[in-house]
């Protein structure tokens, strides 16, 4: 009797657990989404890192990078990848992050481009050159099918506003 | 394992740092409110064999923190400008708040006793019963028993609300300036008519929990690196003022009439024949509207050929020209001892320099004051 909680709870742990990864489970292919930001550690030679680090404390005029990591956990190798992620509500799109393929962007979530190719209709008529502030939507393509156990990650830059 | 490798690499090229200050020229009220939760889910659509599928990823959710900003500032130019004595004199301030959300703010009214340095001049006297009051009613003009509220309560983002400081100027010869500011903390708001407690910065090295909005100072040092009535990024705020007695000198101006009471032969009109009563009048005029004179002393010495009719000093309120010196004067005793006197006119009369000294306690800016006296011809 005395002894039956510990179970249960690490039961009870895992049952919380799994509909998060229930949710991503059914395909092969899993994404995991997180938001981090940059802090600045000090270095032993007395130099100053920059690391990511999860977004705790985050405010207004604050910049954040969204990582996405994927991985073909399944057996089959996946063709035709496509990460497609809606900007969240409240951050604004700055530019890819350093080390992450260039994402293409969309200012409608359907028309998908390169952020130079893409303009933006002006009330008066006519249009202007698209602003990163424009982009709604970022995208990105696998060109190669994704083999079995392969993975990695995209990442972008976004403010909070 | 796999991940802390790839994101080694991407923070391998970090030269991009430039890019953090692109949208932090924004108003308070355009930012994210504070407590607002930010998700972020990607979707994914690829084929195995053929077969479309698609994925979505796990939701990221992080949840903004509350950046206190805010500025004070003082709304007048130059100094307030007051008289000895004078109550309710108000300084004049600006709170805006620049926060993400919605605060409260604790006023506290300070007198600078040191020279700040931010204001022309030297500090050299402090009001009494100094307080702070909020624009209640919102026309920036102090009024009393209607801007009643001592501390700002639930001020919007990028709202501003204007307090005032109030205090008395004290009676004291030679104040010339004094220096006040309004501190300002910023407090918790969301309950309306609640006065918040003031708010306390999240420690930066506590492990923070996702979900619970932080704190975070972002205000800036209001008076400048120089001076230390306020610091950056400590919630707080202050502005100057001052107050300043400018009128040192009125324009007054005394007239002396005489006329002939009796002369012991004709009732109509006496003249001023040796045993006539003479009635001397000093019509003191302070044609300065704002600003009263004290402490005026008026010696006049009584003629050759007459004498002073003792006891016959009248200080009071003007009367009609020509007809009466003094409508409503009160008597004054000759003798120097003003101990017993209550009024704050006091005179004497000196039999041996023949010399009458009449002290009046204030002339009202704009008003005056008479004073008369009797002598005999000899």
């Amino acid at each position: 009797m005395f002894r039956s909680p510990f179970p249960l709870t690490a039961v009870a742990l895992a049952a919380v657990a799994l509909p998060a990864a229930a949710a991503a489970a059914p395909g092969p292919l899993q994404i995991s989404s997180r938001v981090m930001v940059e802090t600045r550690a000090r270095a032993a030679d007395g130099t100053t890192r920059l690391a990511l680090a999860p977004a705790r404390r985050v405010v207004p005029g604050d910049r954040v990078t969204v990582v996405l990591a994927y991985r073909n956990t399944g057996a089959q190798p996946l063709a035709g990848v496509t990460l497609d992620n809606p900007i969240p509500r409240g951050l604004v799109y700055r530019a890819p992050a350093p080390g992450s393929a260039a994402p293409a962007v969309s200012l409608d979530g359907r028309r998908y481009a390169a952020l130079d190719q893409l303009r933006v209709a002006l009330p008066g008529g006519g249009t202007r050159a698209a602003l990163p502030d424009d982009v709604t939507h970022v995208r990105w393509r696998l060109d190669r099918p994704l083999t079995a156990g392969g993975g990695g990650e995209f990442a972008f830059q976004a403010v909070l506003h | 394992m796999f991940v802390k490798r790839a994101l080694a690499v991407m923070l391998a090229g970090t030269g991009t740092l430039a890019l953090a200050t692109a949208a932090q020229a924004q108003s308070a009220a355009s930012e994210t409110t504070a407590g607002t939760s930010i998700s972020n889910t990607a979707s994914a659509t690829y084929t195995v064999n053929g077969a479309p599928q698609t994925a979505t990823s796990t939701t990221a959710t992080f949840v903004v923190d509350r950046k206190v900003n805010f500025t004070v500032v003082t709304t007048q130019t130059g100094f307030t400008q007051v008289n000895l004595g004078q109550q309710d004199a108000v300084t004049t301030f600006r709170v805006t708040n620049l926060t993400n959300g919605v605060q409260d703010f604790l006023l506290d009214p300070d007198q600078q006793n040191i020279s700040v340095g931010i204001l022309p001049g030297t500090d050299n006297f402090d009001l009494t019963n100094l307080r702070a009051f909020v624009d209640s009613n919102n026309n920036g003009i102090y009024d009393p028993g209607v801007d009643t509220a001592t501390w700002i309560d639930e001020l919007a983002p990028d709202a501003s609300v204007t307090v005032f400081i109030v205090g008395n100027v004290p009676n004291q010869a030679g104040a010339q300036l004094a220096f006040d500011s309004l501190h300002v903390t910023a407090a918790a708001g969301g309950s309306t008519a609640v006065k918040g407690t003031a708010l306390v910065a999240t420690d930066l090295n506590l492990g923070n929990a996702d979900n619970t909005v932080d704190i975070v100072f972002a205000d800036d040092d209001s008076d400048g690196l120089l001076y230390l009535g306020d610091v950056a990024r400590n919630g707080q705020g202050r502005a100057y003022a001052g107050y300043q007695v400018v009128t040192t000198n009125v324009a007054l101006s005394v007239m002396k009439s005489v006329r002939v009471l009796d002369d012991g032969v004709n009732t109509l009109n006496p003249k001023a024949i040796p045993g006539a009563t003479l009635e001397y009048c000093l019509r003191v005029v302070n044609a300065t509207l704002t600003t009263p004179a004290d402490a005026v002393t008026l010696t006049d010495i009584v003629p050759t050929h007459t004498t002073y009719v003792p006891g016959s000093i009248s200080i009071g309120t003007p009367g009609v020209l020509g007809i009466a010196c003094v409508a409503s004067g009160s008597p004054e005793d000759d003798d120097a001892d003003d101990s017993g006197d209550s009024d704050g006119a006091i005179a004497n009369y000196d039999a041996g320099t023949k010399t009458l000294t009449a002290r009046l306690d204030r002339v009202a800016g704009g008003g005056s004051t008479a004073v008369s006296f009797k002598v005999k011809i000899d």
